[in-house]
């Protein structure tokens, strides 16, 4: 009986350690948001749109694990993948054909045509001025398209359907938050992220 | 000068021939295969198909793309047959475009209950009463845009015979290149087989009658004293009337909204029946054409409004608009066999002819009149068929017009009348008046029902009353 009760205490205690964590980390969060939506004038979704902050002090080391681009269906899944200088993405093939993956942008690159369940690795190692979009495309199906976009930072996202994005944790103070998009395009907006309450900025994409 | 044989009877049959092709089904254009592309209805692009409104008029000369055209407005999503990325690849790539996701094909069908009456040669009149000629024609379309500057347009028609067989035309095909540089829709070219943009407006193509301007478009110039009638369509090679379809290459643009040009190069006349070299064309010479015309008020001709509301109707534009054209034909060495009153076998070639002509249409309210004005010269060579030797040479002139007048009575119903008439070369022939009537009504926005009655106002034997079902899927 004791032992439950000695159980129980400890538990209640914990569970008690963690709400008010959590409390604590969504005060956090709140402050450190940026969200909003994007519309993609003229097309029948926005999704695809990166918006990202074009600059932040600091260094952002590349991810230790690849990012990863399937290619499945004929597609490129995810058709658009932001990531950060440096970062090696890692190309899979999922479809019963074989798959090529080339890039004729920046430094140019061609992975090669490979089969079902293999992988190949590209990295991202340099970007002058960011954004750097490069098209992912595949001799063998001429129609298929993706494209990785290579940032300063991880501060970024990517809209769905209806344009909404939301940027996590971002460290208080003023940014520039850019928008790139595959056909359309906006100028930069300021930002202030005081850690209080999100920031909220809309773009509307244009030719 | 050289008498034509059976002179004292040419008046008669003459008018036997206007009146003749008058039953003759022509062809009318409604291209559901858009409907379905924008999810739209087709009233969006014509008044009473397949004549077109302001909309549908921007529409047809931007190559088939709406005004202001977004990857939004168009409902069936294209199916991609490059990346565009590939673009920054050429030439070591292809070109990317792509082709719409359903087939483009569309199917017109008409039906027409006929009734005629002509005077033949010897005085007598034959007459034709409740034929159902169901149907009579079907049509079937392949249109739309290839990507960013690339349309097309395919028409084959089969027309049924008296005798129960079905005749095929190949009557348009044609591949648009849409702005391919320069301002947006200063320059269009289009390639193959198409109705000339110096006839737009009153083209059978786009005309809500079901008879064809004859007066335009089927004199025949060919006469031993000149054009004594009608009947080019008739005539083999064809037609040296201004022409309705042409083989050949056009550029076309729009200036600031309002104004357009055309110049085009086309074979003209075809080979003579006996030629087997296998040519197209008739000889190697080619023929030309050029218009120009300006439109005040209204829509702009690339379906720019100004930033001015459009009108609650779809066919309110009130607006003028006038135009120059002239088409220059060659059909040296190209004989048309012919027979003297002498009995005499002789070939007659147009070595040189010309049409000039001037256009005007007015919008207002829910009116719309239109007409042309076309002035013709041919140079006939008469050569003698057993021997070659030129017997004569002349140089006769002859000139056309009609006028119409569209009226919408309710948005499904529209009563159009319309003047028409033809002074022949030959100064022995009277002139050729025909007059005609129509009611279109739309049972659904598909889907026409229409009553015409055609007079020849020279002989009123001569004239037609047909009843015409129309549908477009």
């Amino acid at each position: 009986m004791h032992r439950r009760l000695g159980v129980s205490v400890v538990l209640a205690g914990l569970m008690a350690i963690a709400l008010c964590s959590v409390s604590t980390d969504v005060a956090g969060a709140a402050g450190s948001v940026i969200q909003g939506t994007v519309k993609a004038t003229g097309l029948p979704s926005s999704a695809d749109a990166v918006v990202y902050l074009q600059q932040v002090s600091g260094s952002f080391p590349a991810p230790a694990k690849p990012a990863n681009i399937d290619q499945r269906s004929m597609q490129f899944n995810p058709h658009v993948l932001p990531v950060v200088v440096g970062t090696t993405v890692q190309f899979l093939n999922s479809d019963p054909t074989a798959h090529n993956v080339f890039s004729p942008d920046y430094e140019k690159y061609n992975l090669g045509t490979w089969p079902q369940g293999q992988t190949k690795d590209h990295t991202f190692a340099k970007c002058a001025k960011v954004p750097c979009a490069y098209v992912q495309l595949c001799r063998v199906h001429p129609e298929m398209e993706g494209y990785v976009v290579v940032l300063q930072n991880p501060f970024y996202a990517v809209t769905g359907a209806d344009g909404h994005y939301k940027i996590d944790n971002v460290p208080p103070g003023t940014y520039s938050v850019g928008v790139w998009h595959a056909k359309l395009k906006s100028a930069p907006k300021p930002v202030t992220v005081d850690g209080t309450k999100p920031a909220v900025v809309d773009f509307v994409l244009g030719r | 000068m050289i008498a034509q044989r059976y002179s004292a009877q040419r008046v008669v049959r003459t008018a036997v021939i206007g009146v003749a092709l008058l039953a003759i089904a022509s062809t009318a254009h409604a291209v559901p295969a858009f409907a379905r592309k924008y999810q739209t209805s087709c009233q969006t692009c014509h008044i009473v198909f397949p004549k077109l409104n302001a909309f549908g008029e921007a529409f047809r000369l931007r190559g088939y793309r709406m005004p202001g055209e977004t990857e939004e407005m168009v409902k069936q999503p294209a199916v991609s047959l490059g990346s565009p990325a590939y673009k920054k690849l050429w030439p070591q790539a292809v070109w990317p475009g792509e082709i719409s996701s359903a087939v483009p094909l569309a199917v017109n069908v008409k039906m027409a209950e006929v009734n005629t009456s002509s005077v033949n040669d010897d005085g007598s009149v034959s007459r034709i009463s409740n034929d159902l000629q169901f149907p009579q024609e079907v049509n079937i379309f392949g249109a739309g845009t290839l990507g960013e500057h690339v349309s097309y347009f395919t028409e084959v028609t089969f027309s049924a015979n008296a005798d129960g067989s079905v005749a095929v035309d190949l009557e348009h095909a044609h591949m648009g290149f849409d702005s391919p540089f320069g301002p947006e829709d200063l320059f269009h070219f289009r390639i193959g087989k198409f109705a000339p943009n110096v006839v737009d407006g009153f083209q059978e193509m786009w005309i809500a009658t079901d008879g064809a301007i004859d007066s335009l478009f089927n004199y025949n110039p060919i006469g031993v004293n000149g054009g004594t009638g009608l009947g080019a369509d008739a005539l083999s090679p064809n037609s040296i009337s201004l022409p309705a379809l042409v083989n050949g290459v056009e550029g076309y643009g729009i200036i600031n909204h309002r104004a357009m040009w055309v110049a085009g190069l086309a074979n003209g006349v075809m080979a003579a029946p006996g030629d087997t070299t296998g040519r197209f064309d008739g000889n190697n010479a080619k023929d030309v054409y050029a218009r120009f015309d300006y439109k005040f008020g209204g829509m702009g001709l690339d379906g720019d409004t100004g930033g001015q509301p459009i009108p609650e109707k779809n066919w309110h534009d009130n607006s003028l608009r006038v135009g120059v054209f002239t088409y220059r034909g060659d059909a040296s060495s190209i004989p048309f066999a012919l027979e003297t009153d002498s009995g005499v076998n002789v070939n007659i070639e147009d070595s040189h002819f010309l049409r000039t002509g001037f256009y005007a249409s007015v919008f207002y309210q829910d009116l719309n009149v239109f007409g042309a004005y076309l002035h013709g010269t041919d140079t006939l060579n008469t050569t003698d068929a057993a021997t070659g030797a030129l017997l004569q040479a002349i140089e006769p002139a002859y000139h056309a017009w009609f006028t119409q007048a569209d009226y919408m009575i309710y948005p499904w119903l529209q009563a159009s009348g319309r003047y028409e008439t033809v002074t022949p070369a030959d100064p022995a022939v009277q002139s050729i008046r025909i007059g005609t009537l129509n009611m279109s009504a739309l049972v659904r926005a598909n889907v026409k029902v229409m009553v015409e009655y055609q007079r020849d106002l020279r002989q009123g034997d001569n004239h037609s009353l047909n009843a015409l079902l129309r549908f477009a899927f």
